[in-house]
């Protein structure tokens, strides 16, 4: 057993862009190993921010990142990806590669990490399978709708079975009924093991699901409210 | 076949193994081709630029090659004039030729007369009436001596000298001397401009290489999002800049071997009319090896300087 009990520790974070713009201030928070926790607040309250400070796409200018008890912040250029690879993330803009089929898109990071091709066609299919996209899997994203290539997004971070999901606004471009759908799913995920964080402004969604919620205002945490006090619609 | 437990997921340097190392070569091998293929006519332009920037120097250095053989044959057929004492009459020296024809390392031995001497320098130094100015020709007779291939002119024009009625024995190889030294120089020029061409060529692959970089920054950002190592983001483009190199070496072969070829039929006909049988010879394997290799290293050389540039750009500072 690793000796660290959270999976993500802020201490102190302050992110200040290059320019002045203060992105966070002072957040201190955990997550526990296998925990599931809302990020929310008003748009540029900081959460995007918060969510790249952990996946090292962005340093702290101040205070700790811990990851699985390893200071995010000391880590080298060399081990970004490392860490990287420990983190499926799912991105606002879908950051998928348009001249790419969608089957490759979903198996980049097998194909990164190595992993043979009988391995990486059986786990691609599961992850698109899961996200309802199996079907669509010899398209081009530019030949998807938005929520479509969100999922292809979904399914890219699931396939290599990452320890810590991270999810910016997963929901964002999903009517109703699919976003109940997708949310329901990184829920069953989490129920299997997985650390997961999203992002999101969908509050009634949030209140139904009834798991932690982080809220942030003006880069600062302005409260964190326990699973049990989350009241249900 | 057991299989032991895995490889060690923690090793950082070849995590997963040599097997999973190969599988990521592999990968970037078939990417870099697919990116190449799938804008075949930038690739083309590319490879002919190349190749024509190739084919300079290796044209030279096959000139060169051709001209050295030319005069390697030049030499043999390069004759050592044997002045006779001027009392020796006719008969004398069509003796002293049939003596010397029979020595080892002479091939032929070919008497001059004095007139036939005389109406040879009248010719050449355009004074027709020479001949009619001087009252006794002062010419003496002249054995003109063919020396066998590989024997060495300097020896055989000594023993030459010793014998008997041989008054000078005159070789003239100072054209032939000036004619390498003019080779020695080119040959110089060609090494210089291969060196030129071909940190042209890194050059030129490199830039191509950091427009592949520029019209593919996406795919860069988000395979670095993913979590690819510098190398698996790098490696692509130094595939890329092999096949640029190896395409550019083996188009400029190509275009060498068609140049040899248009001009083996005007370079029969000349040297026909020297009664020589020269061909023009294509290039040694090494010489081919040393160019399609050589350029495809160029080219990883070339992608290298233009991907390390531009990875450092990517990452958080």
């Amino acid at each position: 057993m690793s000796g660290a009990e959270h999976m993500v520790r802020f201490e102190q974070v302050a992110k200040r862009y290059p320019g002045g713009i203060q992105a966070l201030g002072e957040v201190s928070f955990g997550l526990a190993r296998g925990e599931m926790v809302f990020l929310t607040g008003h748009s540029g309250a900081g959460k995007s921010t918060l969510l790249k400070l952990i996946a090292l796409l962005e340093r702290p200018s101040r205070g700790r990142v811990l990851f699985d008890g390893r200071n995010v912040g000391r880590i080298s250029r060399r081990q970004i990806p490392w860490l990287r690879r420990q983190i499926g993330i799912v991105f606002q803009d879908h950051s998928l590669l348009s001249d790419r089929r969608v089957f490759d898109n979903v198996a980049l990071p097998l194909v990164i990490a190595g992993v043979a091709y009988p391995e990486i066609r059986k786990r691609v299919r599961a992850a698109l399978d899961k996200v309802g996209l199996l079907e669509k899997e010899r398209m081009y994203p530019p030949m998807l709708s938005g929520g479509q290539q969100q999922r292809v997004g979904i399914a890219r971070a699931i396939v290599a079975k990452p320890p810590l999901l991270l999810a910016d606004e997963p929901t964002g471009n999903l009517d109703p009924e699919l976003s109940a759908e997708l949310m329901q799913f990184f829920v069953s995920l989490n129920e299997l093991g997985t650390t997961v964080l999203i992002a999101s402004h969908d509050l009634d969604l949030i209140r139904r699901l009834q798991r932690r919620v982080l809220v942030l205002k003006d880069g600062a945490l302005a409260d964190d409210v326990p699973a049990r006090q989350v009241a249900a619609p | 076949m057991s299989r032991r437990a895995g490889s060690q997921s923690g090793g950082v340097p070849w995590p997963g193994g040599v097997r999973a190392w190969a599988r990521r070569h592999a990968y970037s091998l078939l990417s870099s081709l697919g990116a190449l293929v799938r804008h075949p006519l930038a690739t083309l332009m590319t490879v002919v630029v190349l190749a024509i920037t190739l084919s300079l120097p290796t044209g030279l250095y096959m000139t060169l090659d051709n001209a050295e053989r030319i005069s390697d044959g030049w030499e043999r057929l390069d004759t050592v004039s044997v002045f006779l004492d001027a009392e020796i009459e006719e008969r004398g020296a069509v003796q002293l030729a049939s003596l010397l024809s029979t020595w080892p390392g002479i091939v032929a031995v070919d008497p001059i007369s004095p007139q036939a001497g005389m109406a040879e320098l009248t010719g050449r130094l355009q004074l027709d009436d020479l001949a009619g100015r001087i009252e006794a020709n002062p010419l003496p007779w002249v054995l003109e001596v063919t020396p066998a291939g590989g024997q060495d002119v300097e020896t055989l024009s000594g023993r030459l000298r010793g014998a008997e009625g041989v008054d000078q024995v005159v070789v003239d190889l100072q054209w032939l001397e000036r004619l390498s030294a003019i080779l020695a120089l080119l040959e110089r020029l060609a090494v210089l401009l291969g060196v030129l061409f071909a940190v042209a060529v890194a050059f030129v692959i490199g830039n191509t290489i950091r427009m592949d970089i520029h019209n593919r920054r996406e795919e860069i950002r988000v395979l670095a999002l993913v979590g690819a190592t510098d190398g698996f983001v790098r490696r692509p483009f130094l595939y890329s800049g092999f096949w640029y190199g190896l395409g550019g070496g083996l188009a400029a072969w190509l275009v060498v071997e068609l140049s040899l070829f248009v001009l083996s039929g005007p370079v029969g006909r000349l040297s026909g009319t020297y009664a020589s049988d020269f061909t023009l010879a294509s290039p040694p394997w090494l010489v081919v090896a040393t160019l399609v290799l050589g350029s495809g290293i160029l080219g990883v050389l070339g992608a290298w300087l233009a991907v390390g540039r531009h990875l450092r750009a990517i990452h958080p500072s």
